[in-house]
């Protein structure tokens, strides 16, 4: 299958990239990794007219200290922070999340713009960004804006980016210092894409949960934040129940489709049995880390 | 419109530059093959699963169906031409074919080129490590279990010696 | 002579063919460089079933690049139909076009042909191929095909049953009667693709001067496929030839002559000009043929042990629109072989063939595969039913080495087959008794672990006398060369189809050992009609029996004339032995081996440019040929067992051990026969998990991509353990007994089996494919409500 023509386009700088998206007029369409892109090309169920090659601003693969936050690029590839220490010391959630994603090869070009663009509803990185609120940064010729993660997926590969924006970068919040993570899906295969994913964050202050970051991917058309589905139950944690409690809990409020693979009712088993894995385990490493050992 | 047109590039593949023209869309991997007359990069699927068309680009392996000559402008290009010398196989080649690895031998070019990087960057694998990188590349024929071998075979004879 | 007596034969040799494989030079059919080659894309209907009623190709004519579109209307007038007619009780004759004329029959149905100067201009084109479709009721599940008032798919025939054969031996009803217990289970297998990593694909250059076609294609059986080509061009053979090089995988899909391919050349010889068409993955699952779509009952009658009194098999297969090879093909092996390594006389068979608006059917490796989880899932059930130990019914049941030659119910004589012994090998080798306190064990702990087993009796060599029984045309003879060249090097071929299986290798221990070279000096020479001899290619496990069988007794017969001719040089007489050893002649002398001086070279030279000093009466040269009917079937057995766990949570299954014990006969490459085992049970593994090709109420694949139609990776599988247990045929040469396809048969089996081994405590039982974690957590909440 080849695609369709298009015309390519690799500017020298950023600037430059976003007058040429600009001047396309929702024709022109950017080109990252291409693991997402390419295919859709090539099987013709993208026609862009222009392709404008992001590959070449290296400026924007980082992973920066920036205070209260980790800020990444938007062509920071999928290896690059299942590798990074920074990632692995402040917001461990993110490189669990990264090291699921394919396999090696596709790890060694896919990356965080670019999956957050594509917005598979069970895809990790958006599902990362949903559950800790990152921020994504929106850039333009018109401008810069940052948005919650929360407000950007629309619906399933939908976003609220532009048609003359692209991804510049997205911060996270560090984790606290009694804050342990865990980061669980089930796929048929390795490296596909999730049947249903769940991402935790829990943190500790002495033996009560201080807060908990929780997120879905799977059971709707987007990845959700469900911070206060549970919200009620953390006064429970960490007595015998208190996981089971939080998972009737979301599943109360989640209720996914049928679709003709995968019945509703075996999203929602799935969801309640990861959903219970990844609290056991996101709690069990937040007392490792308040006890001062290494999760 | 005039810049859909064949374009002058030079594609940079095995140490050698290529001046060829290319249409935008034309795949990184039919460029090689019928350009360059490179074929031993195969295609399997063309839409990025099968990974039998992997090549290394600046050391790191990228599917050359994913991939439009055009972006590889200023890029080095490696593909399994390029891996034995002068007729004497690589470390994997070599312990591919003392394990049978390969039996009608489509997907190897994809999963040396592969772990050729993968070795370098990971000299002391373990067998699910392994068995993770190579889930990238499909094969139908050998059910994996010798290129797994074949491979731990390389990374143990690539690793200098322990005192 | 048994396998240590083998001095090449059974050496654990490294594979020859691999140098210019893993260097990136072999040659694939996409490699060969045609210069001035024009591309095709064929236009394929979006419907499943409808009628043509128009094709207006004006816009796509006009596109950059673009040659010409050409349609049915035309292919018509360059070609002959299809006839697929064997004369089969049961069998309705079906025809086929170039490219379909009045309708389409399955989603991805061919009905235009674009052609120009690349595949990306071809693409462009064909989307601007205007098709008048008049969608018609489709036939999307074997179901709705046999209802009476169904659509017919074929309107040549009164409906869609292609094919219905049916037989009884004995008496199964009444030993049913008067059985303590009929045990009834079901087996639904689903449809699946053979996937081959290199598509299909072809190039065609017709020479206009010398009216001949050079047909560049990846295909099994270069041979019979050229004698149909060549038919359907209404040209000679001698006009065709087929240039088969390096195949990245067959399995069964690239055997037959497929429509696609026949335009190309067609369409060469119409422009007087070379043609290629590359197939792309899209179309490869869209509209390449498929496989193993059937729903199989038995019905077993059993006594108080479990010993099978009777057994009554019925299965209905959807074999698709197109009728690419002999519909009656699965009833003739299956419901022959089914009973296998296990004893029952009272025996039937009902089997129908019904047509459907899906792709038409292909033989995928192992066509037989279902037998092996039918036959050992029916005494799992049994087992289940009366409560007995499933290892326990098997040996209640199993022929014992004194019950052989065995006949079966129908008629099939297995011998030199070994199934006890495997049976007990591999269940020693996985500590059967250990397990099962694992797994009680487990059990207390909630977990659910399964142990499957899954003897298998594989029909491999198909001999003519077995075609001819089947009414299926053709022959089960091999063919094969062998020349001594002057300098002593020797050149070999046979008419087999190689696609990866390492035949440069196997065939050289067979040359090798024949002869009395060294593999080193032996050059396999397969896959051009002009320089092979007319063989049957590659299927059904034949290769090994077949073509190393007759390459083996040719590469004697040469040893033989060498011999003579070494002997009148000696002046020896007649009783002194000799041999030729390592292309040197030796002699034999009080039990001892000693060199004469001579060598291969030496005699080669006097064969070639010494005539006169020959033997009274001998020509010169050193070439021959042999042809070699082998018997009409051969039988390798295994036994596989596998060990998994099934999460109650998510229905996911996790591998433990796998261990298959296997005898196939004398093994020619231990190198190539451990691979072709590990690749079959990888297919089986793979399709009982994973594999499978959905089509919709409406005939639509929903399996277009290989995100949808989802393989084993590397990361899935188990490790397996083999043991091997070889014990030679005593009929073929050398002992040969053939494999390689017994391996996927098996391992559905036993994944199956072992699969419902866990879920044994939970009353549940999963009588279909694909074993997903969808379908088995459903099975489990079910028994968790009840």
């Amino acid at each position: 299958m080849k695609p369709a023509a298009f015309a390519y386009a690799r500017p020298h700088t950023i600037d430059d990239a976003l007058r040429q998206l600009a001047a396309g007029g929702g024709q022109s369409k950017v080109i990252a990794g291409g693991q997402s892109l390419g295919p859709m090309l090539n099987m013709r169920l993208a026609t862009p007219v222009e392709l404008i090659d992001l590959n070449d601003f290296t400026e924007l693969a980082y992973v920066r200290d920036v205070g209260d936050a980790i800020e990444i690029g938007a062509l920071t590839r999928h290896y690059q922070l299942a590798d990074s220490a920074l990632v692995q010391a402040q917001c461990p959630l993110l490189g669990q999340a990264a090291r699921t994603i394919g396999h090696y090869a596709i790890r060694q070009r896919g990356t965080l713009g670019g999956s957050l663009a594509h917005a598979d509803p069970a895809a990790q990185l958006p599902l990362v960004a949903v559950t800790l609120q990152a921020r994504i940064e929106l850039i333009s010729v018109r401008g810069r804006r940052s948005l919650p993660a929360t407000e950007f997926f629309l619906s399933a590969m939908t976003t609220a980016i532009a048609p003359d924006e692209i991804i510049r970068s997205v911060r996270f919040p560090k984790a606290a210092a009694a804050e342990g993570s865990s980061f669980k899906l089930f796929n048929r295969r390795h490296g596909d894409f999730a049947i249903v994913a769940v991402a935790a964050s829990l943190a500790l202050e002495g033996e009560r949960v201080a807060r908990l970051s929780l997120g879905i991917g799977g059971l709707d058309a987007v990845p959700r934040n469900v911070d206060a589905l549970v919200q009620p139950v953390l006064a429970q944690a960490p007595q015998a129940g208190w996981t089971e409690a939080a998972a009737r809990a979301v599943l109360a409020a989640l209720v996914p489709e049928d679709d003709a693979r995968i019945p509703a009712q075996y999203r929602q088993e799935l969801a309640q049995t990861l959903v219970q894995q990844a609290l056991t385990r996101a709690l069990e490493r937040a007392i490792t880390k308040r006890d001062g050992g290494c999760p | 419109m005039k810049n859909m047109e064949p374009q002058d590039i030079t594609l940079t593949v095995n140490g050698r530059n290529h001046e060829i023209k290319v249409v935008p869309r034309r795949l990184l991997v039919d460029a090689l093959r019928e350009d360059l007359r490179l074929t031993g990069t195969h295609v399997g699927c063309e839409h990025g699963v099968c990974g039998a068309c992997t090549v290394l680009v600046d050391g790191r392996p990228q599917r050359a169906c994913l991939t439009y000559a055009i972006q590889m402008e200023g890029h080095e290009v490696a593909t399994i031409e390029s891996v034995d010398h002068e007729g004497r196989l690589s470390v994997l080649q070599q312990a591919l074919h003392e394990e049978h690895g390969l039996q009608c031998w489509f997907c190897t070019p994809g999963i040396v080129m592969t772990f050729e990087a993968f070795l370098r960057q990971n000299p002391a694998p373990d067998e699910e490590a392994i068995r993770e990188a190579l889930s990238g590349n499909l094969c139908r024929c050998t059910g994996y279990q010798n290129i797994v071998k074949a491979i731990q075979k390389a990374a143990a004879r690539m690793r200098p010696e322990q005192i | 002579m048994s396998q240590a007596e083998f001095h090449y034969i059974g050496q654990h040799m490294p594979r020859k063919e691999d140098y210019r494989l893993l260097t990136g030079r072999g040659r694939y059919v996409d490699d060969v460089e045609v210069p001035g080659a024009l591309h095709v894309c064929f236009v394929r209907s979006p419907h499943a079933h409808a009628r043509i009623r128009g094709i207006d190709a004006t816009a796509a004519r006009g596109m950059p690049g673009v040659v010409a579109v050409f349609t049915g209307a035309d292919l018509a007038r360059w070609t002959t139909r299809l006839r697929m007619a064997p004369p089969i009780e049961g069998l309705q004759p079906m025809e086929m076009d170039a490219l379909p004329i009045d309708k389409v029959r399955f989603q991805g149905d061919p009905v235009a042909c674009v052609v120009a100067g690349d595949r990306y201009l071809a693409e462009d084109a064909a989307e601007q191929v205007q098709v008048d479709y008049e969608p018609l009721p489709v036939v999307s599940s074997m179901w709705q095909a046999l209802q009476a008032d169904a659509p017919r798919v074929d309107e040549t025939l009164p409906s869609n049953l292609l094919s219905h054969q049916q037989a009884v031996f004995g008496d199964p009803q009444a030993r049913a009667q008067a059985a303590h217990r009929v045990v009834q289970s079901t087996f639904s297998m689903h449809r699946q693709t053979h996937l081959p990593i290199e598509t299909r694909g072809c190039a065609a250059i017709w020479d206009a001067g010398r009216e001949h076609l050079t047909f560049h294609v990846g295909n099994q059986v270069p041979h019979p496929y050229r004698t149909t080509l060549a038919g359907r061009l209404r040209l000679s053979e001698s006009q065709v030839t087929v240039v088969s090089q390096d195949v990245g995988g067959g399995f069964g899909q690239k055997i037959a002559l497929y429509r696609e391919e026949l335009v190309v050349a067609a369409l060469a010889r119409e422009l007087k000009q070379p043609v290629r068409w590359r197939e792309d993955r899209l179309e490869n699952l869209l509209a390449s043929s498929q496989a193993r779509e059937d729903f199989c009952r038995t019905r077993a009658a059993v006594d108080a042990e479990g010993r099978l009194l009777s057994l009554e098999l019925e299965i209905v297969e959807d074999f698709g629109a197109y009728s690419f090879y002999p519909g009656n093909y699965l009833a003739r092996v299956v419901a022959m072989i089914l009973t296998g390594p296990y004893k029952v006389q009272d025996y039937s068979y009902d089997v129908k063939v019904v047509l459907s608006n899906k792709v038409g059917n292909g033989p995928m490796r192992a066509p037989m595969a279902i037998t092996s989880w039918l036959m050992d899932g029916t005494l799992d059930a049994v087992a289940r039913e009366l409560q007995l130990d499933p290892l326990a019914v098997r040996r209640l049941n199993m022929l014992h080495p004194q019950d052989l030659p065995y006949r079966m119910a129908t008629g099939e004589v297995l011998e030199d087959i070994t199934p006890r012994e495997t049976l007990e090998g591999a269940v020693a080798a996985i500590d059967y008794a250990d397990f099962r306190r694992r797994q009680q064990e487990a059990l207390t702990q909630g977990r659910y672990l399964g142990l499957g087993i899954c003897t298998v009796v594989e029909s491999t060599t198909y001999g003519s006398r077995f075609y001819k029984a089947a009414g299926i045309p053709g022959s089960g003879h091999e063919a094969a060369w062998v020349r001594i060249e002057p300098t002593g090097v020797v050149n070999a071929s046979a008419g087999l189809g190689p696609t990866g299986q390492g035949y440069e290798t196997s065939l050289s221990h067979a040359v090798a050992e024949g002869l009395g070279v060294p593999m080193s000096q032996v050059r396999i020479h397969l896959g051009h009609t002009d320089i092979a001899p007319y063989g049957m290619g590659s299927r059904g496990a034949r290769g090994g029996t077949a073509g190393g069988g007759t390459l083996y007794l040719c590469a004697g017969e040469a040893q033989a004339k060498v011999l003579a001719i070494a002997r009148h040089h000696l002046g020896l007489d007649s009783p002194a032995v000799l041999r030729l050893r390592e292309a040197r002649v030796e002699r034999q002398s009080e039990g001892v081996w000693l060199p004469t001086g001579l060598s291969l070279v030496d005699i080669a030279r006097k064969a070639y440019l010494d005539p006169t000093s020959l033997p009274e009466g001998m020509s010169p040269g050193l070439d021959f040929h042999k042809t070699y009917d082998p018997p009409p079937m051969t039988y390798s057995n295994s036994t596989h067992v596998c060990e998994v766990e099934v999460d109650a949570a998510t229905g996911a299954v996790r591998f433990g051990r796998y261990v298959v014990a296997e005898d196939c006969g004398t093994v020619l490459s231990p190198v190539v026969v451990e691979g072709q085992q590990l690749g079959a049970i990888a297919m089986g593994l793979s399709g009982t998990l994973y594999e499978h090709v959905e089509y919709d109420d409406n005939g639509q694949n929903l399996s277009g991509t290989l995100a949808d139609y989802l393989v084993a990776t590397a990361h899935e599988l188990p490790h397996i353990e083999i043991l091997s247990m070889h014990t030679p045929n005593r009929s073929t040469p050398a002992g040969i007994k053939g494999m390689a396809e017994g391996g996927v048969m098996g391992a559905i089996g036993a994944l199956c089996n072992a699969v419902n081994d866990a879920l044994r405590p939970l009353g549940v039982v999963a009588d279909r494919q694909p074993l997903t974690p969808m379908y088995l957590r459903g099975l489990i909440r079910q028994a968790q409500h009840s």
